[in-house]
């Protein structure tokens, strides 16, 4: 079941270390054809408050708002300006998330109102009842991460929808090389883990080349001798684990090295920080698609940091300024590629929090969470799905304390991007198998 | 020519060593090798010939006696004044312990169980918070598991992690709840678990074949208010308080006019009576959670994982929980008796043997921070306390004292893509992978530190003998399991080198990167 793409073959020309172009020498020059489309997941790993990302501002809700998250709620100048969205209602973002209400106003960005995982659609009744399937292990950090990223909310799923994605893409042949379409510049995930396919992790401005050889005939001894052991099976699985992880590296560091050799590099300032340089990669690895042969792409950034059990204002305060900066400088390099319209760009979070704060000024693990999509394709300025009501014990929460049972199910968030990527609906109900249960249309309308 | 080492080296290893009591049996040097590199950040010549010598259960018993390695403190604020968050010192230690220390298994344990009860600098920065919490688990390594849970409970740097240190009652006016951080993360990381366990670790299943949980969001709003009511130690000279601010040094003590007196109903059909004080119900609590069995395959099974293998069988893990549950003298969660079982089970051992039949599932990847330390320990390394080797593991995702969230470095559960489980692949990368073998190229072709020395004088001593070579390189770093497939490929690197260095280079280069060495078998 599991594929090696490649064996090793460093010859003269990529030997050595690879660096990175560095960015603002030369013009961009969009590579790509005209079909070409990227999925960017930015992964929120900590459980985000979306109560504190976006906060609707109509008198009602925003009433409740305040008085019921007390000590965590947010006013003045802890809010940006109020933002009609195009059905008329006002929202406001976290005042340090000056970018992301920009590009919403712009039509830019939209938000997906309280997604999380389910089996099937959920009521407070049928939760409290518990006679209808529910994910796994809620409001576990570890369970819902997993569910957000396989999409699968009962049972241990091995892959992950966008390894699933992949291997629907390597079954038509739709990239015209072995490189693989899921890339993660934040380690190993398992969203990007398919059946046939296999992602590749690299950490931001970094070469998988291996270090130490040159021409001569020891050298490339050496490195014969290391090729054979990575193409023998030695009978234990874990040892063949670990030669196959090696093997994809070598095999990855070619390609990879080749086609960002050739990439003319791009204007965009990104911010120096971690999720800054990570979403830089991934634009520079986007600005050389067509030499790595690949029409379908998906990446995978991650921010962690969001659990805030306590001091959640100025947690919030620290991460929001790396988020939405990052986010825009990413989206201004695909317009300097000509491919704004080409690239989505989405976040993912393993649950939002209480509405109701802890003793420490902080929230506790809950579910269903706000979401941004962001790109040239997306129906901006929007909220789609439904907002929770905002009141304890109300229709929405799973006990007293604002946990949100989710109103729109992850498989319909990522089926609606999938839809989106090229996957026809036969597909789909391999990629999302729980996505029947979510009615005849259980796509949204943010990318049109 | 495997005597040979032994016999070359064991008058002088010998030497500054305690007397062996009595020899019960002498193991044999691939027992010495494999156990060392179970029990150990490595086996050395020198090791080996101490388990030959003393045989398995007397080493265990030495081991357990030791305990000389320390982290040293750390001024609280730095010469200019400011907050001094440089753990460097204390990482510098911990590998210079690793690499010289004697107590190796004491560090191990020690070190598998920081791996379970994360306190992450991520968050909680203070570098003089780690040395005393780190001794909790040097000091108790082999005494009992309920006192590790006490010790870590009243740490003020979990305190500080989890948001247990000043976590009051509910107060309606405010609005606020009881947080449930510490409550939860105790109960799912550090002693249960999500679901009941059978004690060879498999799930309790209902009647419906679905998983048990072991606790739901009621039982953990519950504990949440069991653990109402502590605050950190005042620091000196500051008037203590109900609600201290941060101190690291002592423990956390009870105010309990922050304490929730409520009756909590929790895990197990457990009620803890109303009424009770803050020491009161954290007693209650200790004692309830001891009482669950599914503690015991749920602990033994990352104690395994650490130290043995990534999936033990339910028989292994059955074997071990037994004795968790009582160490045969009606004790439960005896450490030592735990970790004795972990190491002399006959899964473990089975690989012992030439030619025996091992699990082709058996084994785990050395996790970046061990395999440094048996780099160092096997090139004979020097060092001193002002070393950054830190950056090595941090490279390749291992952070000393800064793993990414309560979950650690890398989670139990990770599976790798075949669906067997292998914890330490999950920063296994394509990325780290390449680079964890430019760190064997740069061990072996480059400095990786200044004061960090080699020493190959014995390799070197074998490099116009690319077989005795190799048997050497089997004996330290293979427990002589290496396959012929590697012996070969190592055998043709070497033989295309022009000098003895040469050679000894390239025959450790295709071994130390290869599969069959990062996977501790």
């Amino acid at each position: 079941m599991f594929t090696r793409r490649g064996m090793i073959r460093i010859g003269a020309a990529s030997v050595g270390s690879l660096a990175l172009r560095p960015f603002g020498l030369l013009p961009g020059l969009a590579q790509s054809g005209p079909d070409y489309r990227a999925l960017v997941c930015v992964f929120l790993f900590g459980g985000n408050d979306a109560n504190n990302m976006i906060v609707p501002m109509d008198d009602t809700s925003y009433k409740a708002y305040t008085s019921m998250r007390g000590t965590l709620a947010l006013t003045g100048n802890a809010l940006s300006a109020p933002i009609t969205a195009v059905s008329g209602e006002p929202y406001a973002f976290h005042a340090k998330l000056t970018e992301v209400a920009s590009m919403f106003k712009s039509k830019e960005l939209a938000v997906v109102a309280n997604v999380g995982s389910l089996v099937q659609p959920l009521t407070r009744a049928m939760y409290q009842a518990q006679q209808a399937p529910v994910p796994l292990n809620l409001f576990s950090h570890s369970d819902q991460q997993l569910q957000w990223q396989t999409s699968v909310g009962q049972g241990n799923s091995p892959t992950g929808w966008a390894g699933r994605v992949a291997d629907y893409i390597s079954s038509q042949n739709i990239n015209s090389s072995k490189f693989p379409t899921f890339v993660s510049v934040a380690g190993n995930s398992l969203e990007g883990i398919g059946t046939q396919t296999q992602p590749v992790a690299l950490a931001p401005g970094q070469s998988l080349q291996l270090a130490g050889f040159n021409t001569s005939a020891a050298s490339q001894a050496r490195l014969h001798a290391v090729d054979q052991l990575l193409t023998t099976d030695s009978g234990v699985a874990l040892v063949q684990a670990a030669n196959d992880t090696l093997s994809n590296s070598v095999a990855d560091a070619n390609a990879l090295g080749t086609a960002l050799s050739k990439a003319p590099g791009l204007k965009t300032v990104f911010p120096k920080t971690s999720l800054g340089a990570q979403l830089q990669q991934v634009a520079q690895i986007i600005q050389v698609n067509s030499v790595l042969g690949m029409r379908r792409q998906i990446f995978f950034v991650s921010l962690g940091g969001f659990d805030t059990h306590t001091d959640e204002i100025n947690v919030h305060n620290t991460l929001y300024p790396q988020l939405s900066p990052a986010l825009a400088a990413f989206y201004t390099a695909t317009q300097e590629l000509g491919l704004a319209q080409n690239v989505t760009t989405f976040t993912e979070s393993d649950f939002s929090r209480t509405f109701q704060a802890t003793s420490g000024l902080g929230s506790d693990h809950a579910w269903g969470s706000h979401h941004m999509v962001l790109g040239g394709a997306v129906q901006g300025g929007q909220i789609y799905g439904k907002f929770p009501t905002f009141e304890f014990a109300g229709p929405d929460d799973a006990d007293v304390r604002g946990r949100w049972i989710p109103s729109t199910a992850i498989d319909q968030y990522g089926a609606t991007l999938c839809s989106w990527f090229g996957i026809p609906d036969s597909a789909l109900a391999t990629v999302f198998p729980n996505l029947a249960n979510f009615g005849a249309s259980p796509k949204l309308q943010f990318l049109g | 020519m495997k005597n040979l080492f032994v016999s070359v080296l064991f008058a002088a290893t010998l030497l500054s060593r305690p007397a062996v009591s009595q020899v019960s049996f002498v193991e044999t040097g691939r027992t010495a090798a494999r156990l060392l590199d179970q029990a150990t950040w490595g086996p050395t010549a020198a090791d080996m010939i101490q388990v030959q010598t003393m045989g398995v259960n007397d080493w265990l018993n030495w081991q357990f006696s030791l305990n000389t390695s320390d982290l040293p403190d750390q001024p609280i604020l730095t010469t200019a004044g400011m907050p001094n968050y440089d753990l460097t010192p204390v990482q510098s230690a911990f590998f210079q312990n690793a690499v010289t220390g004697q107590d190796q298994l004491r560090q191990r344990v020690a070190f598998a169980l920081h791996e379970t009860w994360v306190v992450s600098a991520v968050q909680t920065r203070w570098a003089y918070a780690y040395p005393p919490y780190w001794r909790i688990f040097r000091d108790n390594a082999f005494g009992n598991y309920r006192d590790i849970i006490k010790a870590v409970t009243l740490s003020p740097a979990m305190g500080d992690y989890l948001s247990m240190a000043n976590n009051n009652k509910g107060n309606p006016a405010k609005g606020t709840s009881a947080n449930e951080n510490y409550a939860r993360e105790l109960m799912q990381l550090f002693t249960l678990g999500l679901t009941q366990l059978h004690p060879d670790g498999t799930p309790v299943l209902d009647t419906n074949n679905n998983p048990i949980p072991t606790y739901n969001q009621a039982v953990v709003t519950n504990v949440a208010k069991i653990m109402t009511g502590w605050t950190f130690p005042a620091a000196p000279n500051a008037t203590p308080k109900n609600n201290n601010p941060f101190y690291f040094i002592g423990q956390m003590y009870a105010a309990d006019i922050n304490h929730d007196t409520s009756a909590k109903a929790i895990f197990g059909n457990i009620q803890i009576p109303a009424g009770q004080t803050a020491v009161q119900d954290l007693e209650s609590l200790l004692d309830a959670l001891m009482a669950q069995n599914t503690m015991a395959p749920f602990v033994c099974t990352r104690l395994i994982q650490h130290l043995v293998t990534s999936n033990p069988s339910p028989e292994y893990i059955a074997r071990v929980s037994n004795v968790f549950l009582d160490n045969g003298s009606g004790v439960r969660g005896d450490m030592k008796a735990v970790v004795t079982a972990i190491l002399t089970d006959q899964e473990a051992r089975a690989g012992d043997s030439p030619g025996a039949a091992v699990s082709s599932s058996f084994g785990h990847l050395r996790e970046p921070i061990l395999f440094l330390t048996n780099l160092l320990r096997g090139l004979n390394a020097t060092l001193d306390g002002a070393n950054t080797l830190y950056r090595f593991p941090s490279q390749l995702g291992q952070n000393l004292f800064f793993p990414p969230t309560v979950f650690s470095y890398f989670s139990p559960q990770y599976r790798t893509e075949k669906g067997l489980l292998g914890p330490e692949f999950q920063i296994n990368s394509t990325q780290t992978a390449s680079f964890r073998a430019d760190q064997v190229n740069t061990a072996l072709y480059g400095t990786l530190e200044k004061d960090v020395k080699l020493d190959l004088t014995t390799y070197l001593a074998m490099g116009n003998d690319i077989s005795s070579l190799l048997d050497y390189i089997d004996f330290i770093f293979m427990h002589q399991t290496m396959s012929s497939d590697l012996r070969a490929a190592a055998t043709s690197a070497a033989s295309a080198a022009n000098t003895p260095l040469a050679r000894v280079q390239a025959a450790l280069y295709v071994v130390l990167t290869s599969g069959e060495y990062q996977v501790i078998q």
